[in-house]
């Protein structure tokens, strides 16, 4: 078979679950903590790549500085909106909180449309160059972020079991009024994850943009449904899981992109949803299905 | 049995037919105000957009309004029925006249919504949101993009309707078949809300434990409002393809589905009349502010609206129809002075099994009417219920004690059906109904009550009368929509919830929101829903809790009446012990997960086990 070879694929693959894990740990950081779904990461991310380009091409700030206090500022962000917002929300209920994240997404993407929508900001890439992989050249950037992605997803994961903070963030979720009983300060706990989450996602836009060099209004967007989708996959409580279901993710988009020869653009959207869809039924269908290969109910005399 | 009085000065309304004028309106005004100059083609292309966005307000109102299920990716919907429009009744393809089209477009979006949706609405959660984000992107990057599909870069050609030999080809007709749609699906919405489709979306959204209870299959019905909604964009897609002519695959991303949330969250969840007025408003206000304020404003309008999609649903997320409402209650509260006390004593209504029910197997007295065997049930770590079983004879009150965490709430959850045991069976009426869901055990005749109180509580008292004879009333969606079949099911419902009301004692507070009911008038109403089907077992989750000592004697006389007057069999969980006492005719003791004692209640309160258990060991 002519065309790149499957560890080209494979690479390709892995370079987008790279960023989906890194979306899709924002995603879950908040949802262990607080049970609401996060909407807003991508334009988050965009925001990030604004703020970047802002102060390196129009202000000449070196790429290390400029993305520095673009993830300061999304934490920054992340901490202002449960503070200002998500703590005042009259109707704290999860539900509400999420489509909350879904209005300040459209207010930033409505401030991005307004300013940039008819030209788009340049952002040179940090380094040039790059590995040679199967004629694939990978940036150092790109391998970045697939190794920031699996150390930061197991290693979240031992800082939430391990330390007394990361267990206040698991205590705060189960029964935040027993918490707060224990001496935790919640609101702290939760300002913190909001804080986390919006810089993962300013992180994981600022790995993907330097082999683009172009932001558009919305640009991230569209990748953190690829983290949206990871987390659902990998079960949305489980920090690993979302590394895998980012892995998974990436990899069959690659692979039914080089394999499946239809001439349909988009087909990693198609993809994202049929995957989505999978894991939904599977996880509907497995407690039905364990049950029934479970050994049968002793007869009751 | 007395004869119960029906208060029907207040359910008879004056009723004028408006639909047939409305329709007639919306079809002709257009077309006058174009004549007399009041109306240019811009202006009727606007209004043409507003009424897109209306409808397709309509259809995530269904959805997110009624049944409480998040679409992020609503314009995807759109999309399809557009471009199945075209695919329909284009000159390169299908030809079929519009309505045709129409029809396909309506298909079009409830099919894709049905596949969707039966994955994604199986399991509880915000999965629906992220699983219509992907539909968003998938549709206006992929599928819409396929030439056949989307007519290319060029967009989608859709052809006129015509009338005749006329195309309705300009936007002031378009205009006037969008009102004309718009009147019907307003008509059609209002049907819904008043049918057992209609209260099931809302009790489902509430809390879905209740929705089941009541006996709604909740994955179903949160299938069919995704359904519906999909058909109802799907025809906003059509009228989208008619008023511009030629359509393309960008004007349905994911951006727009975020638009048209704002007139949702905006114009007040559940509120249909809001929702018109947001969509028409925020198509029209952008040029009034261009009017006004110059052209350095264009494309503010949209900062606009998120931020105050943002304030909305942080500070008032019922939308302006919301803030509307609770003004006008605060008025009439004020006006209103006068509390009526609370009545504690109701005189239930002996109502006979509804027409629309099966008939549970009669047993005789004596007999079980549930027998739970050996249930086990672990939560991770926590061995909730361990091998517990309890027997309920016909006629009988049984009360089941013990002190918290013994597993009672489990092991009534188990016997309900909301949860499903690791070990062990349940018979009811002498069938194993082990792998049953809960909506089927109560139609079997299982009525059950909760902790924390069982009702949907923004909705009036009489609305969950209704909501709790769900299965009453066996009508189908076609019905619901129409009305057509569904008349003679409501009327015999509404007989059944006014008979309740009255014995009750609960006539004043026909249409207060349970929510603003005192927590032991709360109780009673549970129990009237409870009832209002007739169940042959009627459990009750600590119905004492919360309330006074006089209130918990008359709760007591209440139960009394169920099993003389009623003939019922009840199954409570109850820590009053002077209640259970005065009330019980069988006693199990449950601790740790076991039964440890079970038998006379006299004689079982004071065994040693039991007194330890509820006492700890007595130290010398």
């Amino acid at each position: 078979m002519r065309g790149p070879g499957v560890i080209q694929v494979i690479a390709l693959g892995l370079i987008s679950a790279g960023i989906y894990a890194l979306f899709a740990l924002g995603v879950v950081l908040v949802y262990r903590g607080t049970k609401v779904l996060t909407f807003a990461g991508g334009e988050i991310g965009t925001a990030a790549l604004y703020v970047t380009a802002f102060l390196v091409t129009d202000h000449g700030l070196s790429w290390g500085v400029g993305a520095l206090i673009a993830v300061a500022v999304a934490a920054a962000a992340g901490a202002l909106f449960e503070f200002a917002l998500v703590r005042r929300s009259v109707d704290a209920d999860p539900v509400v909180t999420s489509i909350l994240t879904v209005a300040l997404a459209a207010t930033i993407l409505a401030i991005e449309l307004n300013h940039f929508g008819g030209s788009p900001k340049q952002l040179k890439p940090p380094v040039h160059g790059g590995v040679n992989v199967d004629g694939l050249i990978v940036s150092p950037v790109q391998i970045a972020a697939i190794v920031v992605a699996a150390l930061l997803g197991f290693g979240l994961q031992a800082f939430l079991r391990r330390t007394d903070f990361g267990l206040a963030i698991l205590a705060a979720a189960d029964d935040p009024t027993a918490t707060r009983l224990v001496g935790v300060r919640v609101s702290r706990v939760r300002m913190t994850l909001w804080a986390g989450s919006f810089a993962l996602a300013a992180i994981a836009a600022l790995l993907v943009e330097p082999t683009v060099g172009v932001i558009s209004p919305g640009y991230a967007s569209r990748l953190y449904l690829g983290g949206l989708a990871a987390a659902v996959i990998g079960g949305l409580d489980s920090l690993p899981g979302a590394v895998w279901g980012a892995t998974v993710l990436g990899l069959v988009q690659a692979f039914v992109i080089r394999y499946l020869r239809v001439d349909v653009g988009g087909l990693d959207f198609d993809v994202t949803l049929v995957l989505l869809l999978v894991a939904l039924l599977g996880r509907s269908l497995l407690p039905q299905l364990r049950r029934r290969l479970s050994p049968p109910r002793e007869a009751v005399a | 049995m007395t004869a119960v009085t029906l208060p029907l000065n207040r359910t008879t309304r004056l009723r004028v037919p408006i639909l047939p004028f409305a329709l007639l309106a919306a079809a002709l005004l257009p077309g006058l105000a174009a004549r007399t100059v009041l109306l240019n083609e811009p202006h009727a292309l606007l209004l043409g957009e507003s009424c897109v966005f209306a409808i397709a307000g309509l259809s995530l109102n269904v959805l997110l309004g009624y049944a409480g299920q998040i679409s992020l990716g609503q314009f995807a919907f759109v999309g399809v029925g557009a471009f199945t429009t075209g695919l329909v009744t284009g000159v390169h393809d299908l030809r079929l006249p519009w309505f045709a089209g129409l029809v396909a477009a309506a298909g079009a979006g409830a099919l894709i919504a049905f596949l969707v949706g039966l994955p994604a609405l199986r399991l509880r959660g915000l999965y629906l949101a992220v699983v219509t984000i992907a539909v968003a992107y998938a549709a206006s990057e992929s599928l819409f993009t396929v030439t056949r599909i989307g007519g290319g870069s060029a967009g989608k050609v859709i052809p006129p309707p015509y009338l005749g030999t006329r195309a309705l080809s300009t936007a002031v007709d378009a205009l006037a078949i969008g009102l004309v749609l718009l009147v019907l699906l307003l008509q059609m919405d209002v049907n819904l809300v008043r049918s057992r489709l209609g209260r099931a979306f809302q009790v489902l959204k509430s809390d879905e434990s209740v929705a089941a209870s009541f006996g709604v299959d909740v994955a179903k019905h949160k299938l069919i409002a995704f359904t519906l909604s999909g058909a109802i964009a799907g025809v906003a897609g059509c009228l989208d393809g008619i008023t511009y002519g030629t359509v393309t695959g960008g004007t349905f991303d994911y951006t727009h589905s975020l638009a048209l949330l704002v007139i949702v969250v905006l114009g007040g969840l559940g509120s249909r009349t809001g929702i018109v007025i947001a969509a028409f408003l925020t198509g029209i206000y952008p040029s009034l502010l261009i009017a006004v304020f110059g052209e350095g404003i264009r494309g503010w309008d949209q900062i606009i609206n998120a931020g105050l999609l943002l304030v909305t649903v942080a500070f008032q997320p019922r939308g302006f129809a919301g803030a509307f409402r609770e003004a006008a209650e605060h008025r009439r509260m004020r006006a209103g002075g006068e509390s009526p006390l609370p009545p504690t004593r109701p005189n239930l209504p002996d109502l006979g099994r509804p027409a629309g029910m099966p008939v549970p197997r009669r047993t005789r007295p004596g007999t079980a009417v549930l027998e739970a065997r050996d249930v086990s049930v672990r939560f991770g770590g926590l061995q909730a219920v361990d091998g517990a079983g309890l027997r309920v004879d016909r006629g009988t009150i049984v009360a089941l004690m013990g002190p918290n965490g013994a597993g009672k709430t489990t092991m009534f959850n188990v016997i309900s059906g909301a949860l499903s045991a690791d070990r062990g069976t349940v018979h009811f009426l002498g069938e194993d109904v082990s792998s049953r869901p809960p909506h089927q055990r109560a139609a079997l005749g299982m009525g059950r009550t909760f902790q924390l109180i069982g009702l949907a509580k923004d909705q009036s008292v009489y609305e969950n009368l209704l909501m709790a004879q769900h299965l009453a009333a066996p009508y189908g969606v076609l019905s619901a929509l129409t009305t057509v079949g569904s008349r003679r099911w409501e009327r015999e419902l509404r007989t059944r919830a006014d008979q309740t009301l009255d014995g009750l004692g609960f006539d004043r507070f026909r249409a207060t929101a349970v929510g603003r009911l005192s927590h032991g008038q709360q109780r009673i109403v549970e129990i009237g829903c409870c009832l209002v089907t007739s169940p042959e077992l009627v459990m009750l989750d600590e119905p004492s809790a919360g309330m006074s000592p006089a209130a918990a004697e008359d709760l007591a006389a209440t139960l009394i009446d169920m099993r003389d007057k009623l003939d019922r069999t009840v199954l409570l969980i109850e820590h009053n012990v002077p209640l259970v006492l005065g009330t019980a005719d069988e006693l199990y003791v449950m601790d740790a997960g076991r039964v440890i004692a079970n038998g006379e209640p006299m004689d079982v309160v004071q065994r040693p086990e039991v007194v330890r258990a509820y006492l700890g060991e007595v130290v010398a």
